[in-house]
């Protein structure tokens, strides 16, 4: 303490000074956070810059991957080129991909949305145990899971036919955790009040999950469907095991196929940035939908949407 | 809005091994106004659930208007909920809202829509139809709640703590919108709350519940002033209670002579005949304050230890000689309260105010002190309770 009679610290400049000096050398807490800062900015260009290099040649003139002669639609749209719109295989493989994408999204999220309303139900051991079959698919390989499938459909079931139904097969087993996991964390949130008073206020059991249960899941089943279909979109494994003729390529496939030779050039750019952009809408109508369909409640709404539809 | 007469025999609902509501027997008359007191966990939120359809019992039976309803569906019961939450769906406007229930009653549309505005009038809510729950007060939710189920025109109405979540004063209001509401439109009421005075200023009568059975039941004026054991008579409000001993010299029948300390008193209310250890009872509003060294029956010298201001009445906290403390609760009129920490006073305890309470070993002030803590009381959980 200053106080301290024949302390060298009496002899330093007073208190106020001392704490200032300290300020500075461990630093304002409310300085700009230059280091954090620079970092995201890396991260940021990182993980941009290649996805923006790529996109751009799509827009090429030459047909020149690495070389910018101009910009250009003709990948896309353009005649005596092999573009996205003209070349037969490349705009099937657009085509397989949405139908694949509707498709798988149709079927898997109503069986999603069954199995987390049946779970969170249905409590006993076989229930817990089929919680565990409904992370399944973040913890096994999706190579094994392809190659399984194509095993089954090959040897056993060959009723399902190799191409589309296989694919939608294994797309929606694939996926089914997103609305499964989804919802039922909405359903925890959302607690057994709502359908308690509906069953209160005269609603049957199937008339309150009707009238109350599925429009207070709505925003949890819109981000999930959103989830599955761009996850689809960019579904390769699973879909280049058990995809038949060119005709059931979608764009991973075709993109994978062709890239060291075959179709190259700009084509394969425009090709996957239909493939980007498509994800893209989706994820920001997901966000959008969630927002909306969720108002009225006192969430913290952004924070919320963007979970939901990142799928945590 | 016939009928509404509610009777449980022997009802009992066990969760596992824990015994939530223990063979409970009440009956409700129709168009009363009737109130289960009592702490969190005593089994008087899961005895409304039981009435209202959300758990089936263990066994005894839940009779309404003569019918054994104890294992229907809640929607096939005419019974309708005002919920602690309130639970109004977020995606539906007021006016939809309070519709919801009579899509299950053949009502027809037109009249529907007079029905609607004529139960949001009740609760004076017109003109907020078109709002969403999340743009009303909490108040205005406890409203809708209320419309909600009143428009179904229920023979019994459940409410499950239903201004636990509103302020003080808000409380206050809607406890005397409740009570006038249900006088006018003469549905039974079933309330649950753990506050007392709730219970007291709008039931016609009530249940005070302790561990899942019934402590005492009557009108509120019968267990505000004669509470049946130390439990309840703690549980309502500030209670003064002392160990005490009953002397033999007592007639048993309208005087009882107990020993406290080194001190005889007389007490005329209460079990008279009871024998050996017995909790003495006290309104803090009895209690007489004398200036020190005045002699006279039921005289106990003490000192004043604490003085709480309460705007219209002063708590004065008394240590007797005997070692007990005691609440007395003195009116501010126009004379300024004259005690001050410390000064020695003659503590009056009259006869007829003294009541004996038999002792049920348990310390009601143990449970009242987890719920009501945060209520005035927590001055009387510092000072030493006389247990």
């Amino acid at each position: 303490m200053a106080s301290v009679t024949g302390d060298p610290v009496t002899t330093s400049p007073p208190e106020s000074a001392q704490y200032a000096s300290r300020g500075r050398a461990r630093g304002n807490p409310w300085r700009r956070p230059w280091a954090m800062e620079g970092f995201t900015w890396l991260y940021i260009i990182w993980s941009i810059v290649p996805i923006a290099i790529a996109v751009l040649f799509s827009f090429n003139k030459g047909a020149s991957q690495a070389t910018w002669q101009g910009f250009s639609t003709k990948w896309y749209v353009g005649r005596g080129v092999t573009s996205v719109l003209h070349n037969p295989s490349l705009h099937h493989a657009v085509i397989q991909t949405i139908v694949l994408a509707v498709l798988t999204t149709v079927i898997c999220v109503p069986i999603g949305v069954g199995f987390a309303i049946g779970i969170d139900r249905w409590r006993t051991r076989t229930a817990n145990g089929l919680n565990f079959v409904m992370i399944f698919s973040f913890v096994i390989p999706e190579l094994l899971l392809a190659v399984a499938l194509f095993l089954l459909v090959t040897q056993g079931l060959t009723f399902i036919k190799l191409g589309t139904p296989a694919e939608v097969a294994g797309l929606v087993v694939w996926n089914l955790s997103w609305p499964a996991i989804i919802v039922r964390a909405r359903l925890v949130s959302i607690g057994r009040h709502y359908e308690e008073a509906a069953a209160d206020l005269g609603a049957s059991r199937f008339g309150a999950i009707r009238r109350v249960l599925l429009p207070l899941l709505m925003p949890a089943i819109f981000a999930s469907a959103v989830l599955v279909f761009a996850s689809t979109v960019d579904d390769f494994v699973i879909v280049e095991q058990v995809s038949s003729t060119a005709n059931t390529q979608p764009m991973s496939v075709l993109i994978y196929s062709n890239v060291h030779g075959g179709l190259s050039g700009p084509a394969l750019n425009a090709l996957a940035t239909i493939m980007l952009v498509i994800s893209l809408i989706a994820a920001l109508v997901g966000f959008v939908g969630y927002k909306w369909l969720s108002r009225g409640e006192r969430t913290k709404g952004d924070v919320e949407a963007l979970t939901a539809v990142a799928g945590i | 809005m016939s009928g509404g007469h509610v009777k449980l025999e022997s009802l009992t609902k066990r969760f596992d091994d824990v015994t939530a509501v223990d063979e409970i027997s009440v009956e409700v008359q129709a168009g009363e106004f009737f109130s289960l007191l009592g702490a969190s966990g005593c089994g008087k939120t899961t005895t409304l659930r039981m009435v209202a359809g959300f758990e089936p019992p263990s066994s005894g039976k839940i009779l309404l208007d003569g019918t054994d309803v104890g294992n229907w569906a809640p929607h096939r019961r005419n019974v309708n909920t005002v919920f602690q939450s309130y639970a109004l769906f977020p995606f539906l406007t007021v006016a939809e809202n309070v519709a919801f229930g009579l899509k299950y009653k053949s009502v027809p549309k037109s009249e529907r829509d007079s029905r609607v505005s004529e139960a949001l009038e009740m609760v004076q809510l017109s003109g907020y139809e078109k709002r969403r729950p999340n743009q009303l007060s909490g108040g205005q939710q406890q409203r809708v709640a209320l419309a909600r189920a009143l428009v179904l025109r229920p023979s019994v109405l459940l409410l499950d703590e239903p201004l636990g979540a509103l302020d003080a004063k808000l409380r206050r209001t809607l406890q005397v919108e409740l009570g006038a509401l249900q006088k006018q439109v003469g549905i039974t009421f079933l309330y649950v709350t753990h506050d007392q005075e709730e219970a007291l200023t709008m039931s016609d009568r009530l249940a005070v519940m302790n561990r899942g059975r019934i402590a005492q039941l009557g009108t509120p004026e019968e267990v505000y002033n004669e509470p049946a054991d130390a439990f309840v008579a703690d549980f309502l409000g500030v209670s003064n209670l002392m160990d005490a001993q009953v002397e033999p010299g007592g007639n048993g029948k309208e005087c009882c002579q107990l020993r406290l300390g080194d001190f005889i008193l007389e007490a005329k209310a209460g079990e008279l005949d009871a024998k050996g250890a017995v909790k003495l009872a006290i309104r803090p509003e009895r209690i007489n304050l004398e200036p020190y060294e005045t002699r006279g029956v039921n005289c106990v010298p003490g000192m004043v230890e604490r003085l709480v201001f309460l705007g219209s009445t002063t708590h004065i906290y008394v240590r007797l000689a005997t070692g007990s403390a005691l609440q007395a609760l003195v009116r501010n009129g126009g004379d300024p309260v004259a005690y001050t920490q410390g000064t020695p006073v003659s503590v009056g305890l009259p006869a007829d105010a003294l009541r004996v309470l038999p002792d049920p070993g348990v310390s009601a002030a143990a449970i009242r002190d987890e719920t009501l803590g945060e209520q005035l009381l927590d001055v009387t959980s510092a000072a030493p309770s006389a247990s």
